[in-house]
């Protein structure tokens, strides 16, 4: 008998992919969220909320708050999210009636001892504990001995940017990791134990690192607050507006917080590609520059006298003199400075206007400055140079064209232009060097743009009023080449203009552009014409998002 | 107990371990895989090297084990042995856990404060006594229980605690 | 039962290694390195034994050996032996090192050895210093005589033994709590799991074990699990047991029998307590240190003091700490003395226990000085209920609340007496004049 011949094996199908994703079953529902991720984190993804203090996504978990307490089937007690290793399968229970008293008993551990100073705490209204107890505390408690008090570590400076209030510590933590795991600096502890435990640092020195206004951010209560901050406003006052730190080329991602025109503060916005979390104490602590303004109004010098004009007719005297020494001497004879601290659009817009009047002279400059770090998820990031937006500005074509000369040539004298725009009185370090303005007045005609005077706009012919950073809408390109759009906080009080506007204005003067183009428009002009600006995807340009002081962004943001 | 164990920053001793605590250091660290391991035995020999642990000594060891001093702010608070300022001769730790509480500890204490006129973690004016309570030392059959120093007394009651007292008074 | 871990200890000389060696000891090491048992016969051996943790949880000591993983991935594994006595009402372990120190030290070399362990280290707590003298001196002559250090007897196996003092924090008995301790941290206990078998010290498969624990393993080798697992009570409740009887009674002492030792023969018996002190009657009795329930008058007859014998009661045998309350002790009293324990020596890491354990004490603090209030009884049992069972990371809080709130419910009529009288019912304050509030 013939032994029918084995059919030839099918090669075995390939292995199905590896789910990079587990099933987590959230009150019954099924979800897939990645395998990553913390439960608390996976809850979030699935849009449950599982309440807790000491998780931080960034920072190591402790499990210590208690807060996020869950029923997981299959274990008799009750257990923390936090700290529930994620699998295929899981099933977490958040509405249990355990959960719930569970969750309340904690609430009123951290309240028996919490002082209820919410009417004088900076925290009121961001505060995680305020938002926990009004969502799983419960309104009454039978705790009446005496609270725990901090006597000497209430109210005092714990460096120079942070003031503590340590009765109002709930112990989670978060800042002692902060400094350990993200500053690496370590200033902070436990010290003692139990009931008595406190943090501190070592013989009282000071939490000094170049983050330290980012262990305030992370305290869920009020016990750690930002000195500049404390007692200027109510936080449910503030409105929030994305923008971009001027404070380097990272370009970390931050929110203004202003209120009636005035700016009160900057947060970080999460983006993980960049800032992540966090705010460099430089560039936080710009915030309060963004309210300086000593120069509200055009003027225009002559014989020696200063006078106010309007807007309108301040333009129109520069787009005259720029007419006048085209007719005389060419295009050949202006130069157009553009300025790393302008948005893109701006120093675009300047570069179409010298282009429109084929004159070849443009230039962006940029100080180097101290350098500054910011870690992002995926390792740490430099920025060494003092402004936001040089990159962009280059790549807007801010560079002298063929023939031209750019910033160096004129301030050595090997240039000498007649007429000198500068779109930005504060362009960098030389706008207020006596030597570099001597060079740059030598032209017969000198205009800026500005917001403070120093001794550029002293020296200008034509001084334009201009707006500020929360003033205006624009991209600044950062470092790694990503173009991040920041949003207008509020508007200029009149007559001062946004440089966009400005510029618009003297384009229109010169029978160029339309005065009506807003900047998405020129956003859009930029993509057609400038190389890789072509394809930015919208969440690039957004940016991070908003997170307020003690906790982060909820829906979708981890 | 409410005396809490945040300050650490009296005056110190001098900071460098005389050589032969730098000995027994380096022999301390040759037994852990780590040099964070040695820091309870290290914070041991500056006790037993000063009679204490100040802000000098816990700066001196962060430097040793190449710790962050307030990692080692954490550890010597953490652990109620380690004397965070200056103690007397004669350190009095009286056990009032369950066993000795039972038995009466609580006079005993209280008879040595007023013998001494001085109450919990103080030091007598002569720098002769300091009083502590301290939790079950593992004297329960024996109690009440108490420790002078690093060598039980037990058990302890009062005709031998004036008896001690007055004995160790005397001593110059 | 004669007694085993226990025999030797009356003995002049007991500590030094003369002594031991003339007495058999370290022949246990010997016969496991001369018949070459492989560590796994070790374990199995002891798996037989029934042999469970006498440091407080009972757990089947072979069965814990068991959990380190086959491949460590070229991790070391660490033994650590817990010499952290701390629970009150416990002093078994200090006898043993103080007096037989050797016992404990071979004991280690075993376990050791059954665990593949290279470096083992005796955490001892700070305030041990005879202990750790006594021990530390115990190793020297272990290595002199070469049962510890390189190659031993002439061995492929190598061990080194460190003895690591504390310095005051009860925490570290708990063993995760213990190894950060060793790590040189705070003591405060981990999050589970990863458990320590897996991943413990210095990040490498790691096994906790109490000294008694230990002490049982020399006597396991030289006399076979079989006799081992034939003393005790039952198959679950093996091998001889250290007890440690304190409290209102004739004799407290360190007495050794076999696992299921009746409570009322441990007080009472002639060759245990003796009897009640001065003839007073029991009125409770912690049968397992300040971690366990307490139990009444009626609940200790026919209780045996193994693992399951004192479950069934509702308590548990713990670290086998008897303390014998009688009928003049104040219960609200004993239970503020054990709750001002708890709150003395949390770690603080979590919120249910760092501020439940003071919030414990202050309110039996106010009964107890008759300032309490009706609804403080109810009070306690609510707070009692919201630290322990899940709501923190280790069982210190489930320890915590086990005196004040077993008292609370057994006691029930003398908490509410001192509420409403504003005094005690017993004892020396009983008659004090009532405090007005």
């Amino acid at each position: 008998m013939s032994a029918n011949p084995e059919p030839p094996k099918a090669p075995a199908p390939p292995p199905p992919p590896a789910k990079d994703t587990f099933t987590v079953i959230f009150d019954g529902r099924p979800v897939e969220v990645p395998k990553n991720l913390n439960l608390i984190d996976a809850a979030k993804l699935a849009g449950v909320e599982i309440p807790h203090f000491c998780y931080h996504p960034r920072l190591s978990v402790v499990g210590q708050c208690r807060m996020c307490l869950v029923e997981i089937e299959g274990m008799p007690k009750i257990q923390a999210a936090c700290t529930t290793p994620l699998k295929d399968g899981l099933s977490v229970k958040t509405t249990t009636e355990k959960v719930r008293s569970s969750r309340a008993a904690t609430m009123e551990f951290l309240l028996i001892n919490h002082p209820l100073d919410c009417p004088i705490c900076d925290q009121a209204g961001e505060c995680t504990l305020q938002d926990n107890s009004f969502g799983y505390g419960q309104q009454l408690s039978e705790y009446d001995e005496a609270k725990r008090q901090y006597p000497t570590f209430d109210r005092t400076p714990i460096g120079p940017n942070v003031i503590a209030d340590m009765t109002r510590c709930i112990q989670c933590t978060r800042c002692i990791r902060f400094c350990q795991e993200i500053a690496g600096t370590s200033e902070l502890t436990f010290l003692d134990r139990g009931g008595r435990t406190l943090v501190w640092t070592h013989d009282g020195g000071p939490l000094a690192n170049e983050w330290s206004a980012c262990a305030a951010d992370v305290c869920p209560v009020g016990a750690l607050t930002v000195r500049q901050f404390r007692f200027r406003s109510r936080v449910w006052y503030l409105q929030k507006t994305p923008s971009i730190c001027p404070g380097c080329n990272i370009g970390c991602n931050n929110s203004i917080e202003a209120r009636e025109n005035v700016v009160y503060r900057f947060l970080p916005r999460l983006n993980p590609d960049v800032n992540d979390y966090w705010l460099c104490d430089h560039g936080r602590f710009l915030s309060e520059s963004l309210n300086l303004r000593d120069v509200s109004k055009a003027t225009w010098r002559e014989a020696g006298a200063v006078r106010d004009l309007p807007v309108p007719a301040a333009v129109d005297r520069i787009a005259a003199e720029i007419r006048g020494a085209i007719e005389t001497k060419g295009a050949a004879s202006i130069f157009f400075l553009g300025s790393a601290h302008l948005s893109n659009e701006e120093n675009f817009l300047l570069r179409k206007l010298a282009d429109h009047l084929a004159c070849p002279n443009r230039d962006v400059v940029v100080d180097r400055g101290k350098p500054r770090k910011i870690k992002s998820q995926k390792g740490w990031i430099t920025g060494e140079e003092a402004a936001p937006n040089f990159r962009g500005a280059r790549e807007m074509g801010l560079t002298p064209g063929r023939g031209g000369y750019g910033l160096e040539a004129v301030l050595s004298g090997k240039s000498a232009p007649d007429v000198v725009i500068a779109a930005d009185a504060e362009f960098g370090a030389a706008a207020d060097d006596p030597a570099a303005v001597a060079a740059l007045r030598k032209a017969k005609f000198l205009a800026v743009a500005a917001r403070r005077s120093n001794a550029l706009t002293r020296a200008a012919d034509v001084v334009l009023p201009a707006a500020s950073l929360a003033e205006k809408d624009g991209t600044f390109t950062n470092l790694q080449g990503r173009a991040q759009k920041f949003e207008r906080a509020f508007l200029s009080k009149p007559p001062v203009r946004a440089h966009w506007e400005l510029l618009l204005l003297l384009a229109a003067a010169l029978g160029w552009g339309d005065p009506d183009w807003t900047p998405a428009e020129l956003r859009a002009r930029i993509a057609e014409e400038v190389p890789g600006y072509g394809d930015r995807p919208e969440s690039e340009l957004d940016g991070g998002r908003l997170l307020k002081k003690g906790d982060f962004a909820w829906k979708g943001a981890l | 107990m409410s005396h809490t164990r945040y300050r650490v920053q009296e005056a110190g001793a001098p900071r460098p371990f005389p050589p032969e605590a730098m000995a027994r250091i380096e022999k301390i660290l040759k037994r852990y895989p780590t040099k964070q391991a040695a820091l309870l035995p290290v914070l041991w020999v500056a006790q037993e090297t000063w009679g204490w642990v100040s802000k000098e000594s816990a700066e001196e060891v962060a430097r040793l084990l190449g710790l962050p001093v307030s990692h080692v702010d954490g550890v010597l608070t953490f652990y109620t042995m380690y004397n965070l300022r200056p103690v007397g001769k004669h350190l009095l730790q009286f056990c009032t856990s369950i066993s000795c509480h039972l038995a009466g500890a609580g006079r005993l204490v209280a008879r040595c404060e007023k013998r001494l006129g001085i109450g919990l973690e103080e030091t007598t004016a002569d720098g002769k006594f300091t009083l502590l309570e301290v939790e079950c030392i593992a004297g329960c059959d024996r109690a009440p229980s108490m420790m002078i120093n690093d060598a039980y007394h037990e058990p302890m009651d009062e005709k031998k605690l004036d008896d001690l007292l007055d004995r160790l008074g005397r001593e110059s | 039962m004669d007694p085993v871990l226990t025999a030797r200890i009356a003995k002049p000389g007991s500590r030094g290694i003369d002594g031991y060696v003339a007495d058999g000891g370290y022949g246990a090491w010997k016969k496991v390195l001369s018949e070459g048992w492989t560590p796994e016969r070790l374990t199995e051996e002891v798996k037989k034994s029934g042999l469970r943790g006498r440091g407080g949880a009972g757990f089947p000591t072979g069965v814990k050996w068991g959990f380190i993983p086959k491949d460590t991935k070229g991790k070391p594994v660490y033994l650590l032996c817990n010499a952290d006595e701390s629970e009150p009402g416990t002093f078994k372990d200090r006898l043993l090192m103080e007096k037989d120190p050797h016992q404990v030290v071979e004991g280690v070399i075993l376990s050791a050895y059954a665990i593949k362990c290279r470096d083992a280290y005796i955490y001892i707590r700070g305030e041990f210093y005879d202990g750790a003298r006594i021990l530390e001196a115990a190793v020297a002559e272990a290595y002199a005589q070469g049962f510890l250090g390189e190659k031993i007897l002439g061995s492929a196996y190598s061990l080194d033994l460190t003895v690591h003092r504390g310095a005051g924090a009860y925490i570290c008995g708990e063993e995760t709590g213990l190894i950060e301790s060793l790590e040189g941290k705070r003591g405060q206990p981990r999050i589970k799991p990863p458990f320590p078998a897996v991943s413990g010290v210095f990040g490498a498969p790691t096994i906790v074990n109490n000294v008694e624990t230990l002490a049982c393993v020399v006597h396991i080798v030289n006399r076979g699990a079989e006799w081992f697992a034939k003393i005790g009570r039952n198959e679950k409740n093996t091998g001889p047991k250290l007890y440690c009887l304190s409290g209102q009674v004739n004799r407290p002492g360190v007495y050794e029998a076999a696992l299921g030792l009746q409570l009322k023969d441990l007080i009472f018996g002639d060759a245990y307590g003796g009897g009640m002190k001065d003839g007073r009657k029991v009125k409770a009795v912690i049968p397992g240190g300040a971690s366990a329930n307490m139990l009444t008058a009626a609940e200790i007859e026919d209780c045996p003091l193994d693992f399951d014998g004192v479950a069934a009661k509702g308590s548990m045998l713990g670290s086998a700490a008897i303390i014998v309350m009688n009928e003049d002790t104040c219960i609200v009293d004993a239970a503020r003395n054990l709750s001002k324990f708890f709150s003395h020596e949390s770690c603080g890491q979590c919120t249910p226990c760092r501020e439940g354990t003071p919030w414990l004490h202050k309110v039996l603090d106010r009964i107890e000085e008759g300032a309490g209030r009706p609804e403080d009884i109810a009070l306690l049992e609510r707070i009692c209920n919201q630290m322990a069972n899940g709501m923190t990371i280790c069982v210190f809080a489930d320890a915590a609340i086990a005196g004040p709130l077993s008292s609370v419910k057994k006691f029930a009529d003398e908490y509410r007496h001192h509420v409403e009288n504003k005094r005690c019912l017993v004892g020396p304050r009983a008659e004090a004049a009532a405090v007005t509030v």
